[in-house]
């Protein structure tokens, strides 16, 4: 048995390694297009009749409010936020001046400009999709984004706009389908990592330095000490583990590993300032209940010891998904949420037809209290979903 | 996480395991990229159930599977390889040639038999769990394997020992 296995393994290591998912996406949309064109002309018009009105009638448009220019050379104040721009949406209406694929960064003050620096995720005609993240610094002075021009990662100063760019090339083709980046809170580190995970490793950068980390792939990055010595990275998918890598430096060094394999699925914050904690919430969405989660709950990332979870009070009771984001302080994490309708399995048509770009949705920013449970309401923000949104701060993991 | 998002997060997953079986059965980088993204395709169309279901790649790997054994109906006069099996001795020792000969063994096979040996030789399935699979009965795959072996042996007469050991414990399993 082991002799042929052996075998047949070798002969399935020269399997090539392409990413089907957009392809398939798009091929499920072409196909559907082809079918239903003429149903669907009609049906833009209405559509179109039915985003204006809801437009019209949304309570928060600050992020759409002043004109969108590009990224000012300097002079730009801290950010609140980020999102990514698709402009087909299936419902509704593009921001104003979309650019397929393109980050937009939006001040505290209001002012949105469009980061043209950052590589897009759609080529001219929306081809060549790919993910191209970005990564707000958790003061909101600094981003960190795939440089196009220079064809691997940036660090841009807001205030004064001096840039710090890798010294490692990262070639476009390894940006992945689903790409998570993580800037460290002085814009000296960045993390990338991305999944599928071919044999391409994760890395982290210093930008000062020059040297770069190789880090597995697939693992969410979602804190590192001030140091930079020590990252903690999060998987949920397939299943829930925690890793914590310290003693990173120097770069040939393998570093010091601690894992833990989760007995259940959990959405992850990013890393406590007190730089061990995680606050996560159980995923008990099954096919016939979906949107479903457990209470919110503080998890040590060294031993996956949860300690007892507290119901979250004062959302919305529509709230359908929540992603954890930034500590505002050692009591509050920020939860992002969205009230969208979750239908159980059994009632969604087999042909019911894909969507490529999501529509534009209203989320909303809670602070939760991790003792009392308490939440607090912080902000709303319009994106097409969570992975298209970015807050300052480390990334957390869905 | 929306649908687009939630099936981007499982063919990321699982699309490099199907990817290793679709190369396996079908011996062709292309054609293993046409079967998987068929498959992608048909499992794409149901993914609100699916994504739901325990485990969605079970579902994606019997679609792989009956994609390919349909396609190879249709395809298998096309595909059958014509360059002949090596014309001297070699040793089975040798790994480059021994993966030569049998991806080129592996191609002579009916669909059915390659699939049960990738099933029950790469894959590490069982016979019930091969069956299953395959839509078929556990006495299909045991009679499968054991033609499947022995045309291996025809074809590969150098790394015939070997196949016989295989069966052989096979057997005594």
């Amino acid at each position: 048995m082991t002799w042929l296995r052996d075998v047949l393994v070798d002969l399935a290591d020269d399997s090539p390694q392409v990413d089907l998912a957009e392809r398939t996406i798009a091929a499920h949309h072409r196909r559907r297009r082809t079918v239903v064109s003429l149903l669907a002309a009609g049906m833009v018009v209405v559509v179109a009749l039915g985003a204006t009105a809801a437009v019209r009638l949304l309570p928060d448009r600050r992020q759409e409010a002043a004109s969108t220019g590009d990224l000012p050379a300097r002079g730009v104040g801290p950010l609140s936020h980020a999102y990514k721009t698709f402009c087909e949406p299936a419902r509704g209406e593009a921001p104003k001046g979309c650019r397929d694929g393109g980050w937009r960064v939006v001040t505290r003050s209001g002012e949105t400009y469009h980061v043209p620096d950052a590589l897009r995720s759609l080529a001219p005609g929306r081809t060549g999709l790919r993910d191209s993240p970005l990564a707000i610094s958790r003061d909101g002075r600094k981003i960190a984004y795939y440089s196009a021009d220079e064809g691997t990662f940036q660090v841009r100063d807001l205030a004064s706009g001096r840039k710090t760019t890798a010294a490692q090339k990262v070639p476009k083709s390894l940006l992945g389908s689903v790409s998570r980046l993580m800037l460290s809170d002085d814009g000296r580190f960045v993390a990338f990592s991305k999944v599928p995970d071919f044999k391409d490793p994760a890395l982290l950068i210093d930008m000062r330095g020059g040297a770069v980390r190789e880090l597995p792939n697939r693992w969410v990055p979602i804190g590192l000490s001030p140091d930079g010595a020590t990252i903690t990275l999060a998987e949920y998918s397939p299943r829930s583990r925690l890793r914590t890598i310290s003693n990173l430096w120097p770069s040939s060094s393998k570093g010091d590993t601690t894992s833990v394999i989760l007995p259940v699925d959990y959405h992850f914050s990013p890393l406590a300032p007190d730089g061990r904690t995680v606050a996560v919430i159980e995923n008990l969405s099954t096919a016939e209940r979906p949107c479903r989660r457990g209470d919110l709950a503080l998890m040590d990332t060294l031993t996956g010891e949860k300690r007892k979870p507290t119901v979250i009070s004062g959302l919305p009771a529509d709230v359908s998904q929540i992603s954890l984001r930034t500590w505002l302080s050692a009591e509050e994490v920020t939860a992002l949420t969205m009230s969208v309708r979750c239908r159980p399995a059994s009632d969604v048509p087999d042909d019911e037809p894909a969507v490529i770009d999501q529509p534009y949705r209203t989320m909303t920013a809670y602070a939760v209290n991790v003792r009392t449970g308490k939440a607090r309401k912080l902000a709303t923000y319009r994106a097409q979903g969570f992975f298209e949104i970015v807050l300052p701060g480390p990334p957390g993991a869905l | 996480m929306d649908r687009n998002d939630s099936f981007r997060e499982f063919v990321a997953a699982h699309q490099q395991a199907l990817m290793r079986t679709a190369y396996l059965l079908t011996g062709d980088a292309h054609q293993a990229e046409d079967l998987l993204q068929s498959a992608l395709l048909k499992v794409f169309g149901r993914w609100f159930r699916l994504s739901r279901v325990e485990y969605p790649e079970a579902y994606a790997r019997k679609v792989l599977l009956n994609q390919y054994i349909s396609w190879r109906r249709r395809r298998v006069r096309a595909e059958l390889p014509t360059a002949d099996p090596p014309d001297r001795l070699y040793s089975s020792e040798d790994s480059t040639i021994v993966r030569l000969v049998m991806r080129r063994a592996l191609m002579r096979l009916p669909p059915r038999q390659r699939a049960v040996i990738v099933l029950r030789y790469y894959e590490d399935r069982t016979e019930r769990e091969t069956a299953e699979l395959l839509n078929c009965s556990v006495g299909t795959v045991k009679s499968q394997a054991h033609y499947a072996l022995a045309r291996l042996r025809e074809l590969a007469p150098e790394l015939a020992p070997k196949l016989s050991d295989l069966e052989a414990e096979e057997a005594r399993r």
